[in-house]
């Protein structure tokens, strides 16, 4: 079974990914609906998939980290 | 589209196809290499990746092609190929007075500190309007404030042709009045055939040769 951290990291990628595929789309058209949809949905997605991944590893206990804080 | 589009498309796949990969690969991410792999595709590229998309549509949103994209706007456009030399924004545009592919941005973007992003902030409020809201018929809109001299001035000011016209000096503080916007440049009997997109009909037009 995958540790928290892998299943956010995994989230995280498929968010960033969704955020510059819609980014990519916007790209092949001039319109201000594309400017509307690069900056309400490719930029927030990507934004929360960065976010999610810096959080994964602030959030992220690694076991030898507890194992060296154990008295010796 | 322009040049650095595709490229940035290239790159956007690239980061696209670096992110799914650790998506699918997470596991990767327990090794050392792979946890540096993780920091570029998830935080680095993508924050690189936004940059360029932000700046690359900050520029098209400049063009006329953009503005001219609403349907409101399609007499606006077609004023400035009017056959007229006294109209203003036809003769800016067709004798390239202004670029011709940034022209409604070059003439109507304040020339101050955050003069770009307000008129982003307008934009997207049109947007809104034309989706959702009342759509206005083009000759019931109008600037959000008088017509600022400065943005005539930031070519013209100091050129010897603007410095000396006789039109100019019909009174002789003519020019200080001009710049400090107490006398518009806009103001009846002197450059006043601007956008009358309720009068087009039946004017000539000037054809663009491609």
């Amino acid at each position: 079974m995958a540790a928290p951290i892998e299943h956010r990291i995994r989230w995280s990628g498929l968010i960033i990914a969704l955020g510059l595929i819609v980014q990519s789309c916007t790209l092949f058209w001039t319109h201000p609906l594309s400017f509307m949809a690069f900056l309400l949905i490719g930029c927030p997605l990507v934004a929360a998939g960065i976010l999610l991944y810096l959080y994964s590893l602030a959030s992220h206990h690694h076991p030898s980290g507890a194992e060296s804080e154990a008295p010796r | 589209m322009n040049n650095t589009a595709p490229i940035l498309i290239f790159f956007t796949s690239i980061v696209i196809l670096l992110a799914i990969l650790t998506a699918v690969r997470a596991e990767l991410t327990r090794a050392r290499g792979g946890k540096i792999l993780a920091f570029v595709t998830l935080a680095i590229l993508p924050l690189l990746a936004v940059w360029a998309g932000v700046h690359e549509q900050l520029e098209r949103s400049t063009s006329t092609r953009f503005c001219l994209s609403c349907h409101v706007m399609h007499d606006f456009g077609e004023s400035l190929s009017l056959d007229d030399k006294a109209y203003i924004p036809a003769v800016h545009y067709q004798n390239n007075f202004v670029p011709r592919d940034h022209a409604c941005f070059t003439c109507h973007t304040d020339y101050t500190m955050f003069g770009d992003y307000r008129a982003k902030w307008r934009g997207m409020h049109h947007v809104w309007v034309e989706y959702f809201g009342k759509i206005p018929q083009p000759a019931d809109i109008k600037l959000y404030t008088p017509y600022n001299n400065r943005e005539c001035l930031h070519c013209h000011a100091g050129a010897r042709k603007y410095e000396e016209a006789s039109s100019h000096h019909k009174n002789p503080d003519m020019l200080a009045q001009a710049a400090s916007n107490k006398l518009s440049c806009l103001t009846a009997d002197c450059h006043d055939s601007i956008h009358d997109v309720a009068n087009l009909k039946g004017n000539t037009f000037w054809k663009e040769s491609n």
